[in-house]
C-alpha cells in the first residue's frame, strides 16, 4: 500500500479550523432544519388525524411527495430550481447571505418534516379516540383538545423513533456538501484536497459523526426514561 | 460506545502498521494484463472533456488520449487496449489517481511545481493563463476590481488557491466542478467565475447565450496543461510523452487542434506563435 | 413552462439514468435491485448474529451496527471510494463502488428489522418447537423465520424505499443514475426547475408503486 500515514495533517495549518467550522455548520444546519421539520412535522401529522378532509388530504399530498423523492434531488431543486423564481430583491439578499445554506436548510428540513409527520401522526393514532372523545364531550374545541391532551401525550410517547428520524436528520446534513454547503463532510474533503491524507481526513470527520450520534442517542434514552408514561406503551412504527 | 471506538481505534493501528509495501507502480504491466486505460477527465469543461447535444463524452484532450497517447501504450504493451472514461473534477483528480481508479487525468489539469510533488505530468499539450467570466457590463474588468465581490472557482483548482492566498479581500466561493460555478454566476449568486482563459471561453460559447458574458482580464497565472500520471511510472511517463512527442512531430496534435479550436472548430481560438513555440520546445524543436 | 428540454433529453433521462442502458455506466435501477437483494441477504445475517448466543459472534455485530447508524451514508461512499482500491491496489468501478457501500450500509438498517422481526415472534413458539424435537437451526428455518418475514413486511419494504433513494447518492461519485443524468442535462441546459420537477416525479412514481405493492403484500399476509 503506497501511502505514507500524517496523522499530524488533522491539528496543523488549516485542518483543525476546517474541521471545526464544518462541525459548527453542520450543527447549525441541523438545528435550523430540525426546528422547520418538527414544526412541518406536528402540522400534518395532526392534520392527517383530522376528519376535514381538505386540510386531512393537503396534509397527506405533503407527506406523500416530499418523502417518496430522494433528498439530494430536493437540495438540487432548492438551490438550482426556486432561486430563479424569486424576486429579484429576495434573491440579492439571498446570494449575499450564504444561499446554499438556506437552500440546505429548506431541503432538510421540509424533507424531514414529512418523515416526521409520518411518526407523530402513528403516536396521535395509538392514542385511543375515547380520549379526543372525551375532551370535546368536556367541551374543548378541535383544536384545543390536540393542542392540550392529544400532542403532549403523543410527543411523549414517540421519543425513540423522533430520536431515530432527528438522527437521520443530522446525518442527512452531509447531503448539503453537493450544493457547495460547508459543513463537516465537505470540510473532510477539503482537508483530503488540500494534503492528499484521504484516510486521516476521513477517519476525523467519521469519529466526529460517531460521537455526535451517539452522544444524542444516549442523552434521548435517559429523556425517554425520564418523560415515559406508565402503563403506556404504543407500538410506534418507523417512518420511510 | 466504548465498543465502537475500541474497534475504530484497532482499525486504524492496522492501517498505519500495515507495512506500506513501497513497489514502484507499473501501470504498463497492469495495462497489458488488463487491456483496459481508464482515463479520468472531465464531464463540463468544453471543449476539453464535455458532454455535448447528443450526450455523447467528446473533447480536445479525449481525442489527444484516444488518437496520440493510444497507440503509443499499444506499442508499448504490445497489445491493442480499450479506453475507458471517468470523471474527474479538481478536487477528485489526484485522490483517483494515487488510488489506482485511473491511470492517467487528461482533462484540465495545470501542470505546478507543487502538483509534482504528488503526481508526475507528461509534456505540456495546452497553454493558457487565468481570467474571469463575467456578465456583459459588469464593472470586474481583471484581478485588481475584485475585492468584496464574490469570486466562483472550483475547490481544488490552481486559481482557487491563488485567490485564497493573494487576494484574500475578495469573497472566494468554492464549487465541486464548472457547471455548478457557472449556474452560480448565471442566477447572480457571485459576480464573477474564474478559471483557466480557455474554459472560459469554452463555457461560453456553448452557455444558451453566449452574447451575454465576456471573458475579461489578463492573465493573473500562467497554465500550462499536462496529463498527470502516479508517481515514479517512468516506463508509462514514457510512452505518454512519446505519444505525445509524436503527434507535435507529425503534426497529428495540430490536426486535432485545428478540429476543436480552428476558424470551424467547435471554439474558434488560434494557436499564438508563442505558445507554439513553447509546445515545440518541449521536444526540442 | 418551457418544457422541450424534458422531452429532447426524456430517452436519455430513463434509458441512461433510470434504466441503465447508454454509453456510461450507470442505471438507478441497476444499482438498486441487487443493492436491496444483497443488502436484505447480508442483513439477515447481521440480524442473526445479534441475537445469537455466543458474545463472539454478538459482539461484532453490534458493532457493525452501531457503527453504520452513526455514520452518513455520504462518509461511508467515500470511505470506499478513496480507500479501498488504495488497500487492494485494484481500481474499483464506480458500480463496484457505489454497490458495496450500498449494501454494506443498508445491511446495518435490515439487520435491525430482522432482528426486531425475529423478536417479535412469541417465545412459545421456540419452546414448542424444542418440545418437538427440533434443532436450534430447525427451529429458526421453520418456525421463527416464516413468521418473523410477515411481521417484517412493512418495514422491510419501507427500508427497501429507503435504498431506493439513496441510490441517488451514487452520483457524487459520478455513477449516472437519474440524479446525474439530470445534472448532465441541466449542465448544459441550464433549466434546473423542470429538469428537477421531472426527476422528482419519476422517482415519487416508482417509490409509490413500491409502497402500492407493500400494502398489497400486507394485506395478502396478514
Amino acid at each position: 500500500m503506497n501511502y505514507t500515514f500524517k496523522w499530524s495533517v488533522l491539528w496543523t495549518g488549516e485542518s483543525g479550523r476546517w474541521l471545526l467550522q464544518g462541525l459548527l455548520t453542520t450543527l447549525e444546519l441541523s438545528a435550523l432544519a430540525w426546528v422547520l421539520a418538527v414544526a412541518l412535522g406536528i402540522l400534518a401529522g395532526a392534520l392527517r388525524t383530522v376528519r376535514f378532509t381538505p386540510l386531512r388530504w393537503a396534509a397527506t399530498s405533503y407527506v406523500e411527495f416530499f418523502r417518496n423523492v430522494p433528498l439530494l434531488v430536493w437540495m438540487f431543486f432548492w438551490y438550482f430550481g426556486v432561486p430563479p423564481l424569486l424576486p429579484r430583491g429576495i434573491q440579492d439578499w439571498l446570494f449575499n447571505h450564504g444561499a446554499e445554506f438556506w437552500a440546505g436548510m429548506l431541503a432538510l428540513g421540509v424533507y424531514h418534516g414529512a418523515r416526521i409527520s409520518e411518526v407523530i401522526r402513528s403516536g396521535i393514532q395509538s392514542i385511543p379516540r375515547t380520549q379526543f372523545e372525551a375532551s370535546v364531550a368536556m367541551g374543548l374545541t378541535t383544536f384545543q383538545s390536540y393542542r392540550l391532551i392529544i400532542l403532549p401525550v403523543a410527543l411523549r410517547l414517540i421519543v425513540p423513533p423522533a430520536t431515530n428520524e432527528s438522527l437521520n436528520l443530522l446525518k442527512n446534513s452531509s447531503v448539503a456538501l453537493t450544493i457547495s454547503v460547508a459543513e463537516l463532510t465537505f470540510q473532510t474533503r477539503q482537508i483530503e484536497t488540500y494534503t492528499a491524507k484521504a484516510i486521516e481526513a476521513l477517519t476525523a470527520g467519521t469519529l466526529i459523526y460517531l460521537v455526535l450520534c451517539l452522544s444524542i442517542a444516549t442523552i434521548m434514552a435517559k429523556v425517554e426514561r425520564r418523560y415515559a408514561i406508565p402503563g403506556l406503551i404504543a407500538r410506534v412504527g418507523p417512518a420511510a | 460506545m466504548e465498543a465502537t471506538f475500541a474497534v475504530l481505534l484497532a482499525l486504524a493501528l492496522a492501517l498505519s502498521s500495515a507495512a506500506p509495501a513501497l513497489a514502484q507502480p507499473d501501470t504498463l504491466e497492469k495495462i497489458k494484463s488488463s487491456g483496459v486505460l481508464t482515463i479520468g477527465t472531465r464531464t463540463g469543461s468544453p471543449p476539453f472533456a464535455y458532454i455535448n447535444k447528443n450526450n455523447e463524452w467528446v473533447g480536445f484532450s479525449i481525442d489527444l488520449v484516444e488518437m496520440l497517447v493510444k497507440p503509443s501504450v499499444e506499442k508499448a504493451v504490445g497489445r491493442s487496449i480499450k479506453i475507458e472514461k471517468k470523471e474527474s473534477t479538481p478536487p477528485t483528480r489526484i485522490p483517483l489517481l494515487t488510488n489506482n481508479s485511473v491511470d492517467l487525468i487528461a482533462g484540465t489539469m495545470t501542470d505546478t511545481p507543487q502538483r509534482r510533488e504528488s503526481v508526475d505530468f507528461s509534456l505540456t499539450f495546452f497553454y493558457t493563463g487565468a481570467q474571469f467570466l463575467v456578465k456583459k457590463g459588469s464593472p470586474i474588468k481583471g484581478i485588481n476590481d475584485i475585492a468584496g465581490k464574490r469570486i466562483a472557482a472550483q475547490q481544488g483548482a490552481t486559481n482557487a488557491k491563488i485567490l485564497r492566498e493573494k487576494y484574500p479581500q475578495a469573497q472566494l466561493r468554492e464549487f465541486p466542478d464548472q457547471p455548478a460555478a457557472f449556474q452560480a454566476l448565471v442566477q447572480g449568486q457571485v459576480d464573477a467565475y474564474t478559471n483557466d482563459g480557455i474554459q472560459l471561453y469554452g463555457l461560453k460559447a456553448k452557455a444558451p447565450n453566449p452574447n451575454d458574458w465576456e471573458v475579461v482580464g489578463d492573465f493573473y497565472s500562467e497554465e500550462p496543461y499536462g496529463m498527470a500520471m502516479r508517481k515514479g511510472d517512468t516506463k508509462f511517463k514514457a510512452a505518454v510523452d512519446a505519444g505525445l512527442k509524436n503527434g507535435f512531430e507529425s503534426g497529428k496534435y495540430f490536426e486535432i487542434y485545428d478540429k476543436w479550436f480552428g476558424p470551424k472548430g467547435e471554439l474558434p481560438y488560434p494557436m499564438t506563435p508563442q505558445v507554439k513555440a513553447y509546445l515545440l520546445k518541449q521536444i526540442g524543436k | 413552462m418551457d418544457v422541450s428540454v424534458i422531452t429532447s433529453n426524456f430517452k436519455f433521462l430513463i434509458l441512461q439514468g433510470l434504466i441503465g442502458i447508454g454509453p456510461f455506466i450507470g442505471g438507478t435501477l441497476r444499482l438498486a435491485i441487487p443493492a436491496i437483494l444483497l443488502g436484505f441477504v447480508l442483513g439477515i445475517f447481521v440480524g442473526l448474529a445479534r441475537l445469537a448466543q455466543a458474545p463472539w459472534i454478538r459482539m461484532p455485530a453490534t458493532m457493525y451496527v452501531e457503527f453504520f447508524r452513526g455514520v452518513p451514508l455520504v462518509m461511508v461512499i467515500f470511505w470506499i471510494w478513496f480507500i479501498i482500491p488504495q488497500l487492494l491496489r485494484l481500481p474499483i468501478p464506480e458500480y463496484g463502488v457505489a454497490l458495496t457501500a450500498f449494501v454494506i450500509f443498508e445491511a446495518a438498517y435490515f439487520g435491525e428489522i430482522v432482528r426486531a422481526g425475529v423478536q417479535s415472534v412469541p417465545r412459545g413458539q421456540v419452546e414448542a418447537a424444542t418440545a418437538l424435537g427440533m434443532t436450534g437451526t430447525k427451529t429458526m428455518a421453520y418456525v421463527v423465520l416464516p413468521q418473523a418475514l410477515k411481521n417484517m413486511v412493512p418495514s422491510l419494504v419501507t427500508q427497501m424505499i429507503v435504498l431506493f433513494k439513496d441510490t441517488s447518492l451514487a452520483s457524487i461519485i459520478g455513477y449516472v443514475d437519474l440524479t446525474k443524468a439530470a445534472q448532465i442535462v441541466n449542465n448544459r441546459e441550464i433549466k434546473p426547475f423542470q429538469i428537477y420537477i421531472f426527476i422528482a416525479i419519476v422517482y415519487w412514481l416508482c417509490t409509490y408503486s413500491m409502497s402500492v405493492f407493500a400494502r398489497r403484500l400486507e394485506r395478502r399476509a396478514a
